[in-house]
């Protein structure tokens, strides 16, 4: 319970962190598109591995997240 | 291509028929018909939200905004998405606890039980009524544009928006939410299929992913970067759009009641991830439909563009299936929709069941009627329409995250403040109030109003409660 509850943490403060970053110059730089990779400018194929990155938090968010129905016990 | 559209329109039909029959039951109560007997497992949960969240504007409104705006268009809506499937998360385990506690019948009634005043329903209730309305008539919208390109000259537009309101009332009539999940599952998948087969077409018109690219930058070099050509994908506005997104679960009444309806709390995680999975499947299609337009159709009204880039640079079995898979989108999502005003409009009744039922049927005819006149005078710009309806009822965000986070009564007084934000915000749409607060654009200097007044309501309120009271 202890160890989901601090996994949970990480998760949420990793997905801050990329929120954060989602909304920089670092992600959307003003008019760059390159470097390029695989011909794809480059906020797109950042901000498409920040939401693969995001979508992979929520799997494991969902595995940590301490909160039970109730009646249910923790796995 | 007209027989495969036969075809396949048949195939949906039938599997419309099946779901109604399953679905349908006999003397079934208000619960089983309004709220699908609160029983729905992850994999139906999943599409069915999914269904109703990425509809005709996906499937149009996203390739018109890539082709338009540019690549930002990603981070408006995909980013947007990782963020708020996340949030499920934790909102949807919250939700799902208020919801147990006070027999969650819809948000409206929900508010009206967690405030202890008709006020905070009834503002729930006129939010989604004002900003979904438009919503679903820009479904209705999208394949009307589509119909009259498939069918040119067949029949005016308001009589395909007829045919399918009418379709959709006698659907959801016969079979209720249950069938209306069954519908945004077989909608869910056709959607998926479709954007990628016309995706992949519009790859291999160009050979492959980086000569598409190289194309897009020879017509226009300012798509592969934000803001875009017309500057519209500031940060402002990307990060007012990412509120509004990750505020659909909590403010848009027909994705609130699908987290609810979840057979279980495991089922509804699963549903998160899995939501987010298939956003990051059926947007990056569009990506590639959007920059073959960029490339192929710069300039050319939207009309012309989908019709061509859908329909007519398709193989006949493709376009007649993004004719059906359309169709298909355009009925489930306003389905859902309406199909959710009908239930907020139920919990905000109090008395006989079988009255409320009734009421509740009637309105359901009153709201169809008033998309299909929407419908008529929509614009063509579907992804801005739809980003102005989420914003307008994140607005009502707050109310709705006080009740489900506070173990105690919230503040009656967000109520209020929520309700000033969205006149704020209509005044704005109807060009009275200025959109930009100094520098920073109205919907993010109306966010942090909301988030700053009702801290400070909440910790006035906490501190008034601690104070030793009066003996009379």
């Amino acid at each position: 319970m202890k160890r989901n509850k601090r996994s949970w943490r990480i998760c949420t403060i990793l997905v801050l962190v990329l929120v954060v970053l989602g909304y920089t110059p670092l992600m959307i730089p003003h008019g760059i598109y390159k470097p390029m990779i695989f011909g794809i400018p480059y906020s797109l194929w950042t901000s498409i591995l920040v939401t693969v990155a995001l979508v992979v938090l929520t799997y494991v968010g969902s595995k940590v997240h301490t909160g039970r129905d109730e009646g249910e016990e923790e796995a | 291509m007209k027989v495969w559209i036969y075809i396949f329109f048949g195939i949906f039909f039938a599997l419309l028929a099946f779901a109604s029959w399953k679905s349908y039951r006999r003397n079934r109560s208000a619960e089983e018909f309004m709220l699908a007997g609160k029983s729905i497992g992850p994999i139906l949960g999943f599409l069915t939200f999914s269904a109703a969240l990425f509809s005709a504007f996906t499937f149009m409104g996203m390739p018109d905004f890539f082709r338009n705006h540019g690549i930002g268009a990603w981070t408006f809506l995909a980013f947007s998405d990782g963020i708020m499937v996340f949030f499920i998360l934790w909102f949807g385990y919250l939700l799902r606890k208020k919801a147990k506690e006070h027999n969650f019948q819809g948000v409206a009634g929900l508010m009206v039980s967690s405030y202890g005043t008709r006020w905070a329903g009834v503002a729930m209730f006129a939010s989604a009524f004002i900003f979904l309305i438009p919503y679903v008539a820009i479904q209705i919208r999208g394949i009307s544009i589509f119909l009259e390109a498939a069918f040119p000259g067949l029949l005016p537009s308001w009589t395909w928006a007829l045919i399918m309101v009418v379709m959709m009332l006698v659907y959801a009539e016969i079979g209720g939410l249950k069938a209306i999940v069954y519908s945004d599952a077989i909608q869910g998948l056709i959607l998926l299929l479709v954007i990628w087969l016309i995706g992949s077409t519009c790859i291999s018109a160009f050979g492959n992913v980086p000569d598409l690219f190289r194309a897009v930058e020879e017509v226009n070099a300012e798509l592969l970067s934000t803001p875009g050509p017309n500057g519209l994908f500031s940060w402002q506005f990307l990060l007012g759009s990412m509120v509004a997104v990750v505020m659909i679960p909590v403010t848009q009444p027909q994705l609130t009641t699908r987290l609810v309806v979840v057979k279980d709390l495991a089922s509804m995680r699963k549903m998160a991830y899995a939501v987010g999975i298939f956003a990051i499947l059926v947007i990056t299609p569009t990506i590639f439909i959007g920059m073959y337009g960029a490339a192929k159709y710069p300039g050319v009204p939207t009309s012309e563009f989908l019709s061509q880039a859908l329909l007519f640079d398709q193989a006949a079995p493709v376009a007649a299936l993004a004719i059906v898979g359309l169709f298909a989108a355009c009925l489930s999502t306003t389905n859902a929709q309406i199909f959710a005003l009908g239930n907020e409009l139920r919990s905000l009744l109090t008395g006989d069941e079988k009255k409320a039922m009734r009421i509740t049927r009637f309105s359901l005819f009153f709201f169809a009627a008033v998309v299909m006149v929407f419908s008529t005078l929509m614009s063509d710009e579907l992804a801005l329409l739809a980003r102005v309806s989420f914003t307008g009822t994140a607005m009502m965000a707050p109310i709705v995250l006080m009740a489900v986070i506070s173990g105690r009564k919230p503040a009656k007084e967000i109520i209020l403040i929520s309700s000033l934000a969205l006149i704020i915000y209509l005044l704005s749409l109807a060009g009275v109030v200025p959109d930009h607060v100094g520098k920073l654009k109205l919907d993010l200097s109306l966010y942090l109003f909301l988030i700053v007044s009702v801290a400070a309501v909440t910790f006035i309120k906490k501190k008034i409660e601690k104070l030793p009271r009066l003996e009379s």
